[in-house]
Parts: structure tokens; sequence; C-alpha cells
């Protein structure tokens, strides 16, 4: 299903276009449940056992899965189909944000004096891995359109369409279903200053907002639309917060002036080089006392061969060319690397909220964390999907 | 968008084509004809949701477009299950 957007820079689509968008979400409902499941089937009947008659073992690492893979059937059913899907969902909401450009403009006016806003750096030296790709196969990327609303309307309409419901009704059920996790988990904690990094258009940074509604929150990403159209979307939400355009890895802040610094499928965005600097903000701009979380994918040194490979699979067909090494990586070693002490680290799982329900999160938020990572619904965007996060105190 | 496309350090460039797009099948046909495919379905389902709506009006009943979408999706696409 595609959600219908929850504020009034929402789509006012014809039919058809209503009609393309819920062709789209049901096909990748078709091809990340059950052409997921048929790739999985082949793996284990034709890649597997041709795999160990070349080399005397079973597939151990996501490369090899993938190697294991390339040429199968199944496989090339899969991802032919996945890609054209994601070339689908953009394109089924393009004509409408481009056909509503004034009337965008004209909301977003509309809601301007609202609390909260949006400072953009037009000096910024924006990050190659952020305008010179196409991520996700998303036309122009982030820096389409420049600082106008487009690419943020692109982005959303085109969640809303992506997601198929598993995000949520505001495309925000990574960010609600974290931020409650914390709060049930941790309920001494009470952050007075939080920071989003790579915040996009800010999605999963209003349910911090509304879990500590007396915290100020600042979201920060490197791209400027997508933050002009994220405060407008803040606004007409009645969330006050304070979008600037900044690099996670420069962050123009004092030391310890946050008590959460956050982010959002954001890692894996960046370079091994960018992620570590941006951890090691991270660390400098928390207080002590303070805690860094991110919601990730979760680390190949935690998952089977195929899972592995499976969630890698964007890596080299999705345009996300940082998905495999971010996940390579080790995220309490991440950490430690960034000045957070060993003790100080943990992982978790926290199932979809909107899928599952408050008391889930309250019951995993107290209850034993030292499983599920492993199973196979986390991480990928399917039906029973659940969130991994990890993260470090400052001490 | 770049001369030098961003790509995981291990990516044999034997996954692409020479325009950079990632390849499947053997025959690079048959990677465009799988999208033909997708889009020409799209677009029937687009001409579905038409007649729905003209049902519709004329016998007052609501149709579940979820229900049928997965419905037709399941059919047309019936042939590459369990491949």
């Amino acid at each position: 299903m595609t959600v219908e957007l929850k504020h009034q820079m929402k789509p006012h689509a014809t039919p058809d276009e209503v009609a393309r968008g819920r062709f789209v979400s049901g096909i990748r409902s078709l091809i990340l449940n059950d052409l997921a499941a048929d790739m999985r089937s082949a793996y284990d009947r034709r890649a597997v056992p041709a795999f160990r008659k070349a080399n005397g073992r079973d597939p151990e690492t996501s490369r090899e899965a993938h190697e294991a893979l390339r040429g199968d059937p199944a496989f090339n059913i899969y991802s032919a189909m996945r890609v054209q899907a994601q070339k689908m969902v953009w394109a089924s909401v393009a004509d409408s944000v481009e056909r509503e450009a004034d009337r965008l403009a004209a909301e977003a006016a509309r809601v301007a004096a609202e609390p909260g806003g949006v400072e953009l750096d037009p000096a910024l030296d924006v990050p190659r891995n952020v305008h010179a790709i196409d991520v996700h196969l998303m036309p122009g990327s982030y820096t389409r359109g420049a600082d106008s609303l487009e690419a943020g309307a692109v982005y959303d309409r085109g969640l809303a369409v992506f997601s198929m419901g598993l995000m949520g009704a505001n495309l925000d059920d990574i960010g609600l279903s974290m931020s409650q996790y914390i709060r049930q988990r941790f309920p001494d904690f009470e952050p007075r200053r939080i920071l989003d990094t790579g915040c996009t258009i800010g999605h999963n940074t209003l349910p911090w907002k509304q879990a500590y509604p007396d915290a100020e929150v600042v979201a920060i990403d490197a791209a400027p639309g997508p933050l002009a159209y994220g405060s407008a979307r803040a606004k007409m939400q009645g969330q006050a917060v304070h979008f600037r355009q900044m690099c996670a890895d420069d962050l123009a802040f004092e030391d310890g002036s946050f008590d959460v610094v956050w982010s959002s499928m954001f890692l894996h965005e960046l370079s091994k080089k960018q992620r570590a600097k941006a951890l090691a903000e991270a660390y400098r701009v928390l207080r002590p006392g303070g805690l860094m979380l991110h919601m990730e994918l979760p680390p190949n040194a935690q998952m089977g061969a195929f899972d592995g490979f499976y969630l890698d699979w964007d890596s080299y067909y999705n345009n996300e060319p940082y998905y495999k090494g971010f996940r390579d990586e080790v995220p309490s070693e991440l950490c430690t690397r960034a000045g957070f002490a060993e003790g100080d680290y943990f992982d978790f799982v926290v199932p979809s909220i909107g899928i599952y329900g408050e008391q889930a999160v309250a019951e995993a938020a107290h209850g034993d964390r030292a499983e599920a990572v492993g199973q196979q619904t986390t991480g990928r965007l399917a039906e029973g999907v659940m969130w991994f996060g990890f993260g470090a105190w400052k001490r | 968008m770049t001369d030098a496309p961003l790509r995981p350090d291990d990516a044999p460039p034997s996954l692409y084509d020479d325009q950079g797009n990632p390849r499947f099948f053997n025959d690079p046909g048959m990677d465009r004809f799988v999208a033909v495919v997708m889009a020409l379905a799209q677009e029937v389902w687009v001409q579905e949701e038409r007649l729905l709506a003209l049902e519709e009006a004329k016998s007052g009943a609501a149709v579940d477009r979820e229900a049928k979408v997965k419905q037709f999706i399941d059919r047309v696409f019936a042939p590459v299950r369990g491949a």
C-alpha cells in the first residue's frame, strides 16, 4: 500500500498517478517478500550445492553468497525486477512534484512564521556521495532542484510508495520505535538538546521531539533542498525543529553541547573515512552522560552469509556504494575508535512499533536483548520488519 | 551524473553494462525486457483502476483496490515464481 502523507504538501495526484503508485508498492511487496523467498530457496537448492562442489564448503560470507547466486535464475529475476521497481518508485511521483511546484512553495510560505526554521549554508561544499551519484536510483539524488522543495518532495512522496506502509503512517516508524525504546529502557534519561545527523527531510527527527517535547531538537544534512522541505513539513505538523545545512563529519557546534546525537539509515551513506570522522564529531559534541544512537543495517558479522548478502545487494545494484563497507565494519569498534569506552557500547533490535505495537517495544526495552540481530526480519523492509540500533554513552 | 561512478570497492566491472547499468541476464536485452513487462503491467493496472471507478459509480459499492492490485500482480507475475 502507498502511504497518504500527513501534511499539506501531500500530492494532489491524478487517479492515474495514484494507480501507478499503488502498482509500484504492490510489485515491491511481491519482490521483497515472495521473490526474496524464492531466491532463498534457490540458494539452498542450487547455489550452495554448486558452491560446495567447487570449494569443498558452504559460502561463509556475504561476498561468497553473492558469488554463489550470480547467474541463478531466481537471483536474476529478483534483481532485474527490483532495480526496475526502484526506478518506478521515483518515476511514479516525479510528475506530480513538477506540476505542483508552485503550490508546494505556497504551502511552505504559509507556515514560514511557525516555530522552528532552516538555516542553509550556500558556501558548503556538498560531498560527492550526496550529489555525484543517484543514491538509491533517485534521479538527481538529494541535490536535485538545488535549494527548492523538489528533492524533498520527491523523497517524501517516493518513500510513501517505496515503504509499502512498513515505515509508518508518517514515514516515521524508525524514529518512533527507537525513541520509544530509549524512553522505556532509560526512563531517567531526560535529554535537553538532541541532534539528528543526516536527517534528509526530518521524518525520523520529529519522533524525538514527540518523545522529549521539552528538548531542543536540531537536525542537519548536507543537501539543502530536503532541509527546506523538512522544515516546512515539521512546521505543518506543529513540531519546532531547527534544520541546518552541515556535514556530520564537520559539525559547527561546541564541544559538549548535546545530550543525544542520533541518525537513521545514514552511516552507510558515508565513506569509511567520513564515517569515522562523523562518529568522532558525535563524541565531541556530546555532553558527559550523553547518548550517541544510530539506527542502521545490522553488521555482517552478526548475520549468516545469505542474510548478509541480501542486505548487501543494495550496495552493488541500488547505488549505495558504501553500504557493504559499513556492514563489514563492527559497530562496537567504530564507537571505541571514536572515543567511547568499550563498556558503554550497546546494540539492540526494536520491533517496528507500527507493526508490533507499543507493548512489543516496551517488552524489547525491558527484556533479553541478546538475540534477534540474526533474524531474517531484522533490517529488511519486508513483512515483520524489525530495526537494528547501536550506540554508546559518553562518560 | 559523474564520469567516475561511485561503486563498492570489490564490485567486479562485469556486474554492469558499458553504460554503468546493472546487468543480470546473459542477454542484456532481457534486463530491458523485464523493465518493459513491468511498465506494461503498470499501465494495464492503471486502466483496471479506471474500470473499477466506473463500476463503483455504477454499482455504488466500493472496491478494495489494495486487494485487487495484489490479485492482479500475483496473477500476472505467477510465471516468475519459484524460479
